[in-house]
């Protein structure tokens, strides 16, 4: 029933609560563990491989896991404990300073060899996912970290750039990235910016999100609905207000 | 809660738990309180309010138009619909050029108070005679000044200003020879802790919030890094920064361990005030376009503590160590600019900006 309230003990009741309530349509995991693993999963399915050709293993954001679980900290907490055994890597996305895109780490590798099948660069993309991406976490890498760490030399980092792991930040670092993503993040932009459209066009500057999801995508849209609805909510470029009709988006204009 | 007033009766439990399960019993159902009301003295915005720490009765406010007000917060009348009176105004001869920015009662008694404004003055005002004891001047726009409210040894008043050295006045000599450099920017919000009382906190609009002990003679003891040395998630190789935009609102928690920094980036951050280290409680988007200092304020007493934002017309609650949002607490016509705890009556009184300026009391919905 009220399970926004489900996290402070009973003792602070502040309205009697009813029997047998039924939930209207606002959908919650009202248990206390955050299976942050298993909300990855489904959402990396909402993923259009076929769009990229196969080229791009599934990336989803960081920021659509908070529409989905209501704690942020506990998700954070949560990514990090995946990023640290290593089976989830994160990448700064570039458009957005806060935009955190999460990529299963056998994923990416995978990918990333097949992209580099016979070319010359192969090898020593191979090393590098061998030695840095197994066992370093971070999102970027300065010159002489690369130079003394990891033992890499100059052109070997020149080739790295060229097949699209490394981009440059500014001189002397770069940030990891995954290669062919250049597509994707010009499609989620489109996408999220003709979604966005379709709410502020709306009466009210609000629509319902079972409504939403069933629209014919337009044809700015090139990934499913429920996948950039899941990132406008976590974004919080829109609010989610729980309603008897079901959950409603309103643009949030701030 | 009656199994907590029986423990209690039974001496089973210790009186604080009662107490802090109650207080956190009323903040949670904080609503409008239709039958408290206070009055209508301020012709524009409010922009700070304090209520006195010694007995919590009387509130401070000050407001756009340079005028200063004192409110009675008692309920005498027998009544249950009630005005809180104003008690004192400020005069017209004394009162500041321009707007108020903020006032903070002496913190042992309300035998005086201190005010700050935009026409470049610090007034400490005797509260008998409502004339100022003494002027400050400076020579830029004051944004914030704090009185330390634990002090015993020391009875400085630390003033941001829009001159990136923050000044330090002493009340007892008038002096004011003791400066702060550290920061590149106009100083936003100063804040002493409520632990130790040579320590203060400073936020400016560089982005940055450095914590200082005044008596040491070299810098600051550190700056609040929201990466927490990461360097990596930084999206530009920047000195430690606290948040993204200017940092416009501080708060210590009311045991002083915790620091809450408010930031134009939309990100309210906490941070364990003896290290420096931020907690990484994420609260999500917190609105905040203000370009002066942003007052809000953490609970006192309760056991999850809150904190209640200012967010546009609403004040928003958010619980303090896990970031949810527990509630919205609308009423206000206009964008609310300052909100203030009161720990006895767990009731939270904010002001709003812009016309017409009326308070409000929230209160739990038996009172």
């Amino acid at each position: 029933m009220n399970r926004k309230r489900a996290l402070i003990s009973d003792v602070f009741k502040v309205k009697k609560r009813r029997n047998g309530t039924e939930k209207f349509g606002a959908v919650d995991d009202g248990d206390g563990r955050v299976d942050v693993k298993s909300t990855l999963e489904f959402l990396m399915t909402l993923f259009p491989r076929k769009l990229f050709n196969d080229t791009l293993p599934p990336i989803v954001l960081k920021h659509q896991l908070y529409s989905i679980h209501n704690d942020k900290t506990l998700v954070d907490k949560e990514v990090n404990k995946l990023q640290e055994s290593g089976e989830l890597l994160t990448f700064q996305l570039g458009f957005d300073s806060e935009a955190f895109g999460l990529v299963f780490a056998a994923d990416y590798k995978a990918k990333v060899l097949a992209g580099e099948e016979g070319r010359a660069t192969r090898t020593t993309v191979e090393k590098f996912l061998e030695k840095v991406v197994s066992s370093c976490t971070d999102l970027s890498f300065s010159k002489d970290k690369m130079l003394r760490e990891f033992l890499f030399t100059d052109p070997e980092i020149t080739q790295l750039v060229k097949s699209g792991v490394l981009t440059v930040r500014d001189a002397g670092s770069w940030w990891l990235s995954i290669p062919n993503s250049g597509k994707f993040t010009k499609y989620f932009i489109q996408g999220r910016k003709a979604v966005l459209g379709m709410v502020k066009k709306a009466k009210y500057n609000e629509v319902l999100r079972a409504e939403l999801e069933e629209r014919r995508t337009p044809s700015q849209v090139k990934f499913p609905m429920k996948y950039h609805v899941h990132d406008i909510i976590g974004a919080e470029l829109v609010e989610s207000i729980p309603t008897t009709s079901g959950t409603l988006l309103r643009f949030a204009d701030s | 809660m009656l199994g907590f007033l029986s423990a209690r009766q039974a001496g089973l439990d210790d009186p604080l738990r009662l107490r802090r399960a109650e207080s956190t019993r009323r903040v949670l159902s904080l609503k409008l309180n239709p039958d408290r009301d206070v009055e209508r003295i301020h012709g524009n915005g409010i922009n700070a309010i304090d209520i006195d720490a010694a007995e919590g009765r009387y509130m401070l406010s000050g407001g756009a138009d340079g005028v200063i007000v004192i409110y009675d917060l008692d309920n005498h009348s027998g009544k249950q619909q009630y005005t809180c009176k104003a008690v004192r105004t400020v005069g017209s001869r004394h009162v500041h050029r321009f707007s108020v920015e903020s006032v903070q009662w002496y913190p042992y008694d309300t035998g005086m108070f201190v005010s700050s404004s935009f026409d470049k003055t610090m007034k400490v005002w005797d509260t008998e005679t409502l004339k100022p004891a003494e002027v400050f001047e400076f020579e830029g726009n004051v944004y914030s000044h704090h009185l330390s409210p634990i002090a015993r040894k020391h009875s400085l008043i630390a003033v941001g200003t829009k001159n990136p050295k923050i000044q330090l006045c002493d009340l007892k000599s008038g002096s004011r020879i003791h400066v702060l450099q550290g920061h590149r920017a106009e100083v936003l919000s100063v804040r002493w802790s409520p632990r130790y009382e040579y320590i203060l906190a400073t936020a400016s609009a560089d982005s940055k919030v450095n914590v200082w002990d005044v008596r040491r003679a070299s810098g600051s003891l550190f700056t609040l890094d929201q990466h927490n040395g990461e360097k990596s998630k930084a999206s530009s190789q920047a000195v430690n920064t606290a948040h993204n935009g200017r940092v416009n609102g501080l708060c210590f928690t009311s045991d002083g361990l915790f620091l809450l920094t408010t930031g134009t980036d939309d990100r309210m951050r906490l941070w364990n005030s003896a290290n420096g280290e931020n907690t990484l409680v994420n609260y999500g988007k917190v609105c905040n376009e203000s370009r002066k200092r942003l007052q809000f304020t953490v609970s006192r007493g309760c056991s999850p503590e809150f904190v209640f934002v200012p967010c546009g017309s609403s004040v928003a609650v958010y619980a303090l160590h896990t970031g949810k949002l527990v509630t919205m607490l609308r009423g206000h016509y206009n964008n609310v600019d300052c909100c203030e705890f009161h720990p006895d009556y767990q009731g939270a009184a904010s002001l709003p900006a812009g016309n017409p300026a009326f308070q409000d009391n929230w209160s739990s919905d038996e009172d």
